[in-house]
């Protein structure tokens, strides 16, 4: 790793102003289990000056539920999420996401806002500066998207404009099964994103002066299915191929609301909008339940190499509406 | 077995354990050194270019660079076979290639310093398909080659070495033949075995020619060996090997890394060190050979294999340093595993824009084995034959002989594995699961469950040379004096072992001098699990030579005539007709010491064997493979430590074995030749925490090696594996799968799940 100044925060506010002073020449830590694989690798063009430490912020690592929504601090660590009862009882799908990530260990130290900010896994954008240099392509700014013609077994198969990495985070996927929205502190004060728009095709939403301070949740006033699903080669460790998250409401055997959501298919987290209305009105069977996986896929353009996530997506979607246990 | 010994098969605590588990062992960059630089390799981006220039004022300004070497100013060190390999070169050969080196006082100004130089390259055309390499026009690696072929001579393995496998008439055994087989069938994902800890080594030159090198190695003689040929008969190294984490055969191959601190310290007159990083060991560090045979073979009804025919390229990357040798040795395992009186395979070593290949256990035989079997398998279907049955059938018999690696033959002086391999198919439940050709064991919803069986011997168990002295000390402690480095398997603990048994000694009185050859004499190493017969052997033949002398000192106090008279235990000795007649070994030492030489010469009239049977479990609407599974079975004459020995029998799956059909492979982009997946993430590895049950069955049938009659396995573990999990994934699914590793792409393919359609990444 290269030297930077090493910066402790005590507010949000102060994350921004410090960012501000630096105009883009620093990055926020929290868990750091992302963070510093990227200053370790020294695959970006830029490196950053100082690394502002947000764990020194205190009342950040929260989990409640406040009049309409449930609240979630950034600094929420995700073994917090993990064992949390509220969430167990009323927001499985969150808990049950949180346990796919890495390890134990990791979890032990990497947060929720962590976890939505982290940057792309792709190996091209992540390749490191030891063996060889790093790799430009066009997330970083300069030529083409080398997953296009390269190895794209990890890639998008659907949503990706002009580069193919796909959205990493499991957590963006289960916040966004449940409406979740993200919010986001800067110098002109709060606003709201929905977590499906949080990411776009080469980055993320947050400004160079903005901080994730919080991820609020529309509190489900009547008992839902919830189910997240994750599909890796290996069990700890891997970041997923393809998951689900999936939050359903049943009345009377008919299916009254639901929130179907695939991830790392591409650069944000999916909405399956047209496998939702498909599903609503009607009851669960095997035969709905095929016919929105069908659905939630519709559209989906496999580059060269990835056409089998598609097959695996439909199947995690089938799995988790009908509640299939491994 | 003989149950009567008092350490021979005996669990005995490693005398290192306690230090290793607990962090006390100081491995190689634990050592503290005075005066101390660091290095660092700029490397290159291209995986075929010429550096045109190179400027390294910016990076020499830096404050703190002690040294910076380039292909200009490099000492003239070359290797390889045939050695055409510079330290540092103006051409480079793949992506990650060495282009400079530096030392500095830490090793961030290292880093800075390798940002601060400047390289102009002119780019070449590369080539990253072997098959690509040998076609006219295609992109010449070195001048020396054609074709980008190397020459198929093993120079080490003394005047003559297998180069092909023909013998018999192949066209009247496929005239025999009631069925016959024939395609392309690879082993070709150069799957990494990273031990735990990468290659990295402190080296001291004092000018002009005294040069001592601290390395994380497996060997220690053959290095210094290796090391001395590179630098120069006159100067003289010593090699110090302390403990190293893990090495499965790569580390053998670590010259570059210790030619590079060599260099510098050369340049700076202090100790470098210059250790791998995890990505620079995955990127350019040794990866497994690329292995495809274009082949065809004969089989009688009975599973008699009446021909095997075909070409075999072995894929080395962009040079060779033992490719040669893991080729003639392949050649004899095949000959070991397939009992055919009619061969002509034809083998060619390829050189690509890519990382090296090298040596990795299994060493030729579990490439060559991974793509026969599956060729094999398609006469089996055909014929409708177990190929539990055929496999045993085929193994190597007493009465058989084969072609060893030095191109002589061999009569098989060895054992029937088939009594081993019937008790392995027993607690298996072979005869139950195994349901006939791409057919399922079971079917579970999605989930189906297949079995395959694998097999693979090595004549290596009795390779090379290697002496050992033990000395008997006055105070009855026992040295063994041994240049053997402790690597993983324990054997330096079993040294100890067989020494105490020997002498009858409590083993805490036995000790091991480090890994230095200063001090020790010749000795190979581990490799081909030669340990057992031939380091152990070179150990018991000094303890018995140290046992006879100290004998022939006690016989005139107790009054025999021949040293044969008496025997000893617990440092006393005894006249056996009168065993009140006794003296101390305080008594007989009395202000000295006896020193006795053992030395073990190689013998290839012996082979061991290892079957895998696996279960694993494929979903057929997401492509995974589990493996749920493992038997391994094996006849290893006597144990000698029974944990060592479960713990190399456990190692089946990672270090590039079973695993290799499963998910680790290392990935090439296809058109930048660098590797993607150098990190512990996308080079899927297996963690302890999803082990398949595992079991061993260890018969012990007294082999014809050393007193003890023991042979050793510990190699070869991770070689039956991954053909056996090919083919129990095919029955799962009722397909034929060909290609390693079985990934989910593979088998929704195979199942007809993905149409091949590729509709995006327009712009």
């Amino acid at each position: 790793m290269r030297t930077f100044d090493h910066i402790d925060v005590y507010s949000i506010a102060e994350a921004c102003t410090t960012l501000r002073e630096y105009q883009g020449r620093a990055r926020l830590n929290a868990g750091g289990s992302d963070l510093l694989t990227v200053l370790k690798g020294d695959f970006l063009a830029d490196y950053p000056e100082a690394v502002i430490n947000l764990k020194t912020i205190s009342g950040m690592d929260y989990i409640r539920e406040d009049g309409e929504y449930l609240r979630i601090g950034t600094l929420t660590r995700l073994t917090d999420l993990v064992s949390s009862p509220l969430l167990k009882e009323k927001y499985p799908v969150l808990s049950e996401a949180a346990y796919t990530v890495a390890t134990p260990q990791i979890r032990n130290v990497a947060t929720l806002g962590g976890n939505l900010c982290q940057d792309t896994r792709c190996w091209y954008y992540r390749y490191p500066r030891s063996i060889g240099g790093p790799v430009q392509c066009l997330r970083k700014g300069s030529g083409p998207c080398l997953a296009i013609k390269g190895d794209n077994r990890y890639h998008a198969i659907m949503g990706g404009k002009k580069c193919f990495a796909v959205c990493p985070s499991d957590m963006a996927v289960a916040l966004a099964a449940l409406d979740g929205k993200v919010i986001i502190v800067g110098p002109e004060g709060e606003r709201r994103v929905e977590v499906t728009d949080f990411y776009h095709p080469t980055g993320n939403e947050l400004a160079k002066d903005e901080v994730v301070r919080e991820i609020e949740i529309p509190i489900k006033r009547t008992p839902t299915q919830q189910s997240f699903r994750k599909f890796t080669l290996r069990k700890p460790i891997d970041f997923a191929i393809v998951s689900s998250a999936t939050v359903i409401t049943v009345a009377q055997g008919i299916c009254t609301d639901a929130r179907i959501v695939l991830g790392a298919v591409a650069p944000a987290p999916v909405r399956a909008k047209a496998a939702e209305e498909l599903l609503i009105g009607k009851p669960i069977t095997e035969e709905t339940d095929t016919a929105a996986a069908e659905k939630a896929l519709v559209g989906a353009k496999p580059l060269s190499k990835n056409e089998y996530k598609i097959q695996i997506a439909k199947t995690l979607v089938k799995q988790a509406i009908l509640g299939v246990t491994d | 077995m003989a149950d009567n010994y008092r350490y021979i098969g005996k669990v005995v605590p490693r005398s290192d354990g306690r230090d290793i588990v607990t962090g006390g062992t100081l491995f190689l960059n634990d050592l503290p050194f005075r005066n101390l630089l660091y290095g660092k390799v700029l490397r290159s981006p291209h995986p075929h270019a010429v550096i045109k220039s190179i400027d390294t004022k910016k990076a020499e300004q830096l404050k703190g660079v002690r040294a910076i070497i380039t292909y200009e100013n490099v000492p003239d060190w070359k290797f390889g076979n045939p050695p055409i390999v510079h330290l540092l070169d103006r051409k480079v050969r793949y992506v990650g290639a060495a282009v400079a080196i530096v030392a500095a006082e830490t090793e961030s100004i290292c880093q800075q310093a390798l940002r601060l130089i400047e390289v102009e390259y002119e780019v070449l055309p590369a080539v990253f398909d072997e098959y690509e390499a040998m076609q006219p026009g295609a992109p010449q690696l070195y001048d020396q080659l054609t074709g980008n072929l190397l020459p198929l001579m093993a120079v080490n393995l003394g005047p003559t070495s297998a180069t092909e496998i023909v013998t018999g008439d192949v066209e009247a055994g496929f005239a025999e033949a009631d069925a016959v087989a024939e395609g392309s069938f690879g082993y070709d994902n150069i799957p990494n075995p990273i031990p735990m800890e990468p290659p990295g080594a402190v080296v001291h030159w004092e000018e002009p020619n005294r040069v001592t090198v601290w390395v994380s190695h497996q060997k220690v003689w053959l290095n210094k060996r290796i090391l001395t040929i590179i630098f120069g008969e006159e100067v003289k190294v010593r090699v110090i090997v302390g403990p190293c984490g893990g090495s499965f055969g790569s580390k053998t191959m670590s010259w570059q890394v210790q030619c590079y601190a060599a260099a510098l310290s050369k340049a700076t007159g202090q100790p470098v060190k210059l250790c791998y990083s995890k990505e620079e060991q995955l990127a350019c560090f040794v990866l497994r050979p690329a292995t495809r045979i274009n082949g065809k073979v004969g089989m009688k009804k009975d599973g008699t294999v009446t021909a095997v025919a075909g070409s075999w390229i072995l894929g080395t990357g962009y040079y060779s340093m033992t490719m040669q040798t893991q080729l003639a040795v392949g050649c004899g395992e095949a000959m070991i595993a397939i009992r055919s009186k009619n061969w002509n395979l034809k083998p060619a070593i390829v050189c690509t824009n890519r990382n090296s290949s090298g040596i990795v256990r299994g060493f030729g035989g579990q490439e060559l084995k991974c793509a026969l079997i599956p060729l094999l398998s398609l006469a089996m279907e055909k014929l409708n034959l177990d190929p539990f049955e055929v496999l045993k059938k085929n193994f190597i018999k007493p009465g058989d002989g084969y072609y060893w690696r030095d191109a002589q033959w061999y009569n098989y002086r060895g054992i029937d594995y088939s009594p081993a391999m019937d008790q392995g198919a027993k607690v298996f439940g072979w005869k139950d699961k195994w349901k006939g050709w791409l057919k399922p064991t079971a079917v579970k919803g999605t989930k189906s469950i297949g079995v395959g069986v694998g097999i693979h011997g090595n004549a290596d168990v009795g390779e090379d040379v290697g002496e050992a002295y033990v000395r008997i000390d006055n105070d009855g402690r026992i040295v063994i004096i041994q240049g053997l480095a402790e690597h993983g398997t324990g054997q330096r603990n079993n040294t100890l072992k067989v020494a105490a048994e020997v002498l009858q000694v409590p083993i805490e009185n036995v000790s091991i001098t480090p890994g230095d050859s200063l001090i020790t004499p010749v000795e190979w190493g581990p490799a081909g699990s030669r340990g057992t017969y031939g380091i152990l052997g070179a150990v018991i033949a000094a303890a018995e030579d140290a046992k006879k002398k100290l004998f022939e000192l006690a016989a005139p106090m107790l009054g025999a005539n021949n040293p044969e008279e008496l025997d000893t235990a617990d440092s006393v000795i005894w006249l056996k007709s009168n065993p009140q007649k006794s003296v101390t070994w305080k008594e007989v030492l009395h202000l000295r010491s006896v020193l006795g030489h053992g030395r073990f010469d190689a013998d290839y009239t012996l082979a061991n064997c290892m079957m895998s049977f696996v279960e694993v479990q494929v979903d057929t609407e997401t492509g995974k493979l589990d493996v749920l599974r493992v038997v391994n079975t094996t006849d290893a004459g006597q144990i000698i430590d029974p944990q060592g020995l479960e713990g190399q029998l456990n190692g089946c799956l990672g270090s590039a074995g079973i695993d290799s059909a499963v998910f680790e492979e290392t990935i090439l982009d296809p058109s930048s030749g660098r590797i993607l997946n150098a990190n512990l993430i996308d080079y899927k590895w297996r963690t302890t925490a999803e082990l398949p049950e595992i079991e061993n069955v260890v018969m012990e049938t007294p082999m014809g090696t050393h007193r003890f009659k023991a042979i050793g396995v510990g190699e070869i573990s991770t070689s039956p594996g991954p053909s056996a999990v090919l083919m129990a994934a095919s029955n799962a699914i009722g397909q034929w799968l060909h290609e390693y590793p079985v990934t989910p792409e593979r088998v929704l393919k195979a199942l007809g799940k993905t149409t091949g359609e590729n509709r995006g990444g327009a712009r």
